[in-house]
C-alpha cells in the first residue's frame, strides 16, 4: 500500500530527497507478508454520537487494551487469592449462622457439641473437596473445572449439568455475596436496614463495572480487604480461642439470649433436623471449585500456582468456619431473625465496640462483594469455554475492550441483581437455592476424575483415585442431603432451572451443528465460476439522482435492469413513465397499480411473478438517501427499510442499498 | 519491555521530538526503546525515520519499494513498540541518494533537537571499525544533536 511520491529539497542542493506515502500507515500495520495489524484508531467510532460514547466507556471502564496486553492481566498467587478464594473464605460468615438458625431457632438448645461436630464433619468434606481439585489444576490446566472434567471423562450431558449447575450457582453467589455484605453493614449501621436491597443492586452494578474494567484491576480494587478480614477473622478465632482456654467467666456454652420457639430438647433431634442443619452450613464450600475453573488466569507455572492457591484457601476456610463455629458456641451467640448477624457478634465479643469492630466490619462487606467478584471471573470464563463448545450463544466468548468477556459479565450483574430483588435482599431466603448445584458439579467432576485415574494410571494414580473416589462418593451424599434438606426451601428452584439450562444448551448446540452442516464446504470441493444470471429490479417511487445512482449500479452488475413504481394513480404514473423513458432510456419501467395503497406486498409479489426462472438471481438494488442528521433518518428511507425487512430470507433474492449522499450533489 | 530510567529535571525534558534513523537492523529495537524510555519522561514526540538509497540506475522519484513489506515492517515494528510505550510516533519512509543527508535534512525540517542513529559493531577489511557513510556524514551536517548508539563489541573482537 504505497502511495504518491512527494520530492523535498534538501538543506544543499544535491541533497533531495522523495517522501513515500503510505496511506495504511495511520489505521494498520504490517506485521507480516500480506497480514495487516489494526491500530486503536482503525478501530475508532467515526460519528460524533459514536465518539461520544467511546470516551463514556473510556472513563467508565476504561482504554481499550490490545490482545498483546493480556499477558499482564495474568495473576500472581497473592491477587489469585484474593481474587479467586474470597467466594470460599467469605461463606464463612454465613455458613455458621445457617448451622445455628437451623438447630437454634428450631428449639433445639444445648447443641454447641452438635454444630460444632457438624463443622469439623464439614471441614473434612472441605479437606477432601479441595484435595480432589488440586489433582484437577494439575490433570486440566487450561481450566473449565467439572465441565472440562465431566466433558473428557464422562460425557456431554454430564458435562452440561455440571456446566449449568455451576453457572447458576455463580449467579447465586452474587446475588448471597453482595447480601451477606450488605448485612455486614446494617449489623454495624442499622439504620441502612430499610435500604438493604437498593444498597445491594449498587453494590452489584459497582462490581460489574469494576470487571468490565478487566482482571488486573479488580485484583488490585479487592486485595487489600480481603487479608484485612482473613486477619480481622483470625483475630476473633484467637481471641475467643484464648478466652475459652482460660476460662472466661462469659464462656457459657449456652445461648445468650431467649430462644423462640422455646421447645428446646434433643427431642427435636431427629433426623430431619441433621440434615437440615448439614444442608444449611454446606454452603460453607461454595466456591471451592473457582480455582480449578480459572488455572489460565494463574502466572506461569499455573497448575502449580492454582494448586498451592487452593491449599491455603481450604486451610483458611476450615480454620475459619470451624473456629467461628466454636466460639459462636461458647459464647451463646445465636442468629436474630432480623438484624444483626453472628460474625458481627463474634466480631463485637473480640474487639468490643471499637473502630476495629467497624473495621473488621467493613472488611467483612468487602471480601463478600469480592466473593461476588469471584464469580465474575468464573461465570464468564466458564461461559466462553462453554460456548466455543457451542452450546451457549457466541457472544459469551468474544473479549471485549479490557480483555474481560463483556457478555457474561454483563448477564451475570443482571441476572443477581433481579435476584436479590426478587428475594428483598434477604440473604436466608436465597440461602436454599444455594449449594444443590455446586454439589451436583463437585460429584461429577470427581466422578469423572475417577474414570480419568483408571484410564491415566499414571504415577501414584491408586492414591489419587482414593481420593476423588471418597470425594465423589462424599459430594453424592451431600447432593442428596442438599436436595432433601432444601427442597421446600427453594431447593426445588433450582431443580427446575438447571434442567431448563441444560435443555436451552442442547437447543443451541442443535441449531449451530445444524447450521454448520449447511454452511460446510466439503474439502475435495473446488468452487467455480458463478454459472447464474442476475436480474435487477429497483424500486422507485419517482425521478431522483438516488434512484439513478442506484439503477446505474444496476446496470453494472447485469444488463437486464427493470425499475418498478408501486403507485395508486395510474396517471401520476403514466407521467412518470413518459419522463422515465424520456431520461433514463433502455430501462424499462414496469408501473404497478395499487388500488389499496399497500406498497411492499404488491413488490414482493411482483418479484414472486417475475421471479419464475430457478436459474436467475434477483438482486433488488433500493436507493436510499443518507441523512446528515440523526432526525432526517425518520423523514427518509422509510419504504426502503419496509421493503428490505420483507425480503429478510427470501431464496434467490440478495438485496443491496445504494446510498445517495448529499454531498454528492452539491459537488 | 525495557525501561530507561533518565535523571531530568520535571521542566526540561531531554527532547521534544527526536529522529530515529531505522534500517531494519538489530539495534532499531534499542533505539526505539532508548527514545520511548526518554519520551515518556517529557512527553515528546518521535519521527521514525527510514530511508531507501536510490543508486543512479534509478529515478529518485522511482518506485524502489515495489511489492517489498520490509520498509514498512521496519517502520510499522518501531510504531508497534511506541504505541506499547504509548510514545506519539511518525513514520517516514524516504528515498535519497545520502541516506545521511535525508535524515539530517528531515530533521531540520521537522525542528527536531535529536537524531538518534543505531552502528552496529563492524570491522572493513584489514581490521579498521567501519563506521559507515551515514553517521560520519549526520554528526558534520546536523543541526541538532546527534546520538549514536553502538552496538557492543563481539566477544571474539574483545579478545
Amino acid at each position: 500500500m504505497i502511495g504518491g511520491r512527494r520530492p523535498l529539497r534538501g538543506t544543499k542542493p544535491g541533497d533531495r530527497r522523495v517522501k513515500v506515502e503510505r496511506p495504511h500507515a495511520e489505521y494498520f500495520r504490517y506485521a507480516a507478508p500480506g497480514v495487516l495489524t489494526a491500530k486503536a484508531k482503525a478501530s475508532e467510532a467515526r460519528s460524533r454520537q459514536g465518539r461520544l460514547w467511546a470516551q463514556v466507556r473510556r472513563i467508565v471502564i476504561g482504554r481499550p487494551l490490545a490482545s498483546e496486553e493480556e499477558i499482564g492481566e495474568r495473576l500472581p498467587k497473592k491477587k489469585a487469592l484474593a481474587i479467586f478464594s474470597s467466594d470460599a473464605i467469605s461463606s464463612s460468615t454465613y455458613a455458621t449462622e445457617e448451622i445455628l438458625r437451623v438447630l437454634v431457632l428450631a428449639g433445639a438448645t444445648g447443641l454447641a457439641l452438635v454444630s460444632i461436630g457438624m463443622s469439623v464433619a464439614i471441614a473434612f468434606l472441605l479437606a477432601v473437596v479441595a484435595t480432589s481439585y488440586r489433582q484437577i489444576c494439575f490433570a486440566y490446566p487450561s481450566g473449565g473445572g467439572a465441565y472440562a472434567v465431566s466433558k473428557a471423562n464422562l460425557n456431554q450431558p454430564a458435562a452440561l449439568i455440571a456446566a449449568a449447575a455451576l453457572l447458576f450457582d455463580y449467579i447465586m453467589t452474587v446475588a448471597v455475596s453482595v447480601v451477606a455484605g450488605v448485612a455486614a453493614i446494617y449489623s454495624a449501621v442499622p439504620e441502612l436496614f430499610a435500604g438493604r436491597t437498593v444498597i445491594a443492586v449498587t453494590a452489584i452494578a459497582i462490581v460489574t463495572v469494576g470487571n468490565l474494567r478487566g482482571l488486573r484491576e479488580s485484583g488490585n480494587i479487592f486485595a487489600v480487604p480481603t487479608y484485612l478480614f482473613v486477619i480481622g477473622a483470625l483475630g476473633i478465632v484467637g481471641i475467643g480461642v484464648v478466652r475459652i482456654a482460660i476460662g472466661d467467666p462469659a464462656v457459657t456454652f449456652e445461648p445468650r439470649e431467649a430462644i423462640t420457639p422455646p421447645l428446646g430438647g434433643f427431642e427435636l433431634l431427629a433426623p430431619a433436623l441433621f440434615v437440615r442443619a448439614f444442608a444449611a452450613g454446606s454452603v460453607a464450600l461454595t466456591g471451592t471449585e473457582a480455582i480449578s475453573n480459572g488455572v489460565p488466569a494463574f502466572k506461569p507455572p499455573e497448575s502449580r500456582n492454582a494448586a498451592m492457591t487452593l491449599g491455603i484457601m481450604a486451610a483458611l476456610l476450615g480454620i475459619l468456619f470451624v473456629g467461628f463455629t466454636v466460639v459462636s458456641d461458647a459464647f451463646g451467640v445465636i442468629p436474630r431473625p432480623e438484624g444483626e448477624t453472628v460474625v458481627s457478634q463474634l466480631g463485637r465479643i473480640a474487639y468490643g465496640q471499637t473502630p476495629l469492630y467497624y473495621l473488621f466490619q467493613a472488611a467483612t462487606a468487602l471480601i463478600l462483594l469480592l466473593a461476588a467478584n469471584t464469580s465474575y471471573n468464573g461465570f464468564p470464563r466458564l461461559a466462553e469455554i462453554v460456548a466455543r463448545d457451542g452450546y451457549l450463544p457466541r457472544q459469551f466468548a468474544f473479549v471485549g475492550d479490557r480483555l474481560a468477556f463483556s457478555f457474561g459479565i454483563i448477564l451475570l450483574g443482571a441476572v443477581s441483581a433481579a435476584l436479590v430483588v426478587a428475594f428483598g435482599g434477604d440473604t436466608h431466603a436465597l440461602i436454599p437455592l444455594y449449594s444443590v448445584g455446586i454439589f451436583a458439579s463437585f460429584t461429577l467432576s470427581q466422578t469423572g476424575m475417577v474414570r480419568h485415574w483408571l484410564r491415566e494410571r499414571s504415577r501414584g494414580w491408586p492414591y489419587r483415585l482414593g481420593v476423588n473416589a471418597l470425594g465423589a462418593l462424599m459430594t453424592a451424599v451431600v447432593t442428596v442431603v442438599v436436595i432433601v434438606g432444601k427442597f421446600v426451601l427453594g431447593a426445588w428452584l433450582v431443580l427446575v432451572f438447571v434442567p431448563s439450562i441444560v435443555a436451552m444448551m442442547w437447543l443451541i448446540h442443535r441449531q449451530y451443528a445444524a447450521e454448520e452442516r449447511e454452511l460446510a464446504l466439503r474439502p475435495d470441493q473446488v468452487i467455480g465460476p458463478p454459472r447464474r444470471r442476475q436480474r435487477v429490479v429497483v424500486p422507485v417511487p419517482g425521478i431522483s439522482r438516488a434512484v439513478v445512482q442506484a439503477v446505474n449500479f444496476g446496470r453494472t452488475i447485469s444488463p437486464d435492469v427493470r425499475a418498478v413504481h408501486i403507485t395508486n394513480d395510474l396517471e401520476e404514473g403514466q407521467r412518470l413513465r413518459c419522463e422515465w423513458e424520456r431520461q433514463i432510456p433502455g430501462v424499462p419501467l414496469v408501473l404497478v397499480e395499487s388500488p389499496y395503497r399497500e406498497l411492499v406486498r404488491p413488490f414482493v409479489r411482483y418479484l414472486d411473478v417475475v421471479d419464475l426462472d430457478p436459474e436467475v438471481i434477483t438482486v433488488v438494488v433500493l436507493p436510499e438517501f443518507v441523512a446528515r442528521h440523526w432526525w432526517e433518518r425518520f423523514l427518509h428511507n422509510q419504504t426502503a427499510q419496509r421493503i428490505r425487512a420483507a425480503l429478510v430470507g427470501r431464496p434467490d433474492t440478495v438485496v443491496a442499498s445504494v446510498p445517495y449522499r448529499r454531498e454528492a450533489a452539491e459537488t | 519491555m525495557v525501561r530507561f530510567e533518565v535523571v531530568t529535571t520535571p521542566d526540561k525534558p531531554v527532547f521534544q521530538r527526536a529522529v530515529l534513523g531505522l534500517n531494519g537492523g538489530p539495534l532499531d529495537s534499542a533505539v526505539v526503546r532508548l527514545a520511548c524510555g526518554l519520551a515518556q519522561t517529557g512527553r515528546s514526540e518521535l519521527v521514525g525515520v527510514h530511508v531507501i538509497e536510490a543508486d543512479w540506475s534509478h529515478e529518485l522519484t522511482d518506485d524502489l519499494v515495489g511489492d517489498s513489506a520490509v520498509p514498512q515492517q521496519i517502520l510499522d515494528a518501531a510504531e508497534a513498540i511506541a504505541e506499547r510505550a504509548r510514545v506519539p510516533m511518525t513514520t517516514v519512509l524516504l528515498q535519497a541518494r545520502n541516506v545521511g543527508a535525508a535524515i539530517a535534512d528531515e530533521a531540520a525540517q521537522r525542528e527536531a533537537d535529536l537524531i538518534v542513529l543505531g552502528l552496529p559493531y563492524r570491522r572493513r577489511f584489514g581490521g579498521d571499525f567501519d563506521e559507515g557513510k551515514v553517521i560520519p556524514y549526520v554528526l558534520a551536517n546536523a543541526r541538532s544533536r546527534v546520538w549514536v548508539v553502538r552496538e557492543a563489541q563481539p566477544a571474539e573482537d574483545a579478545a
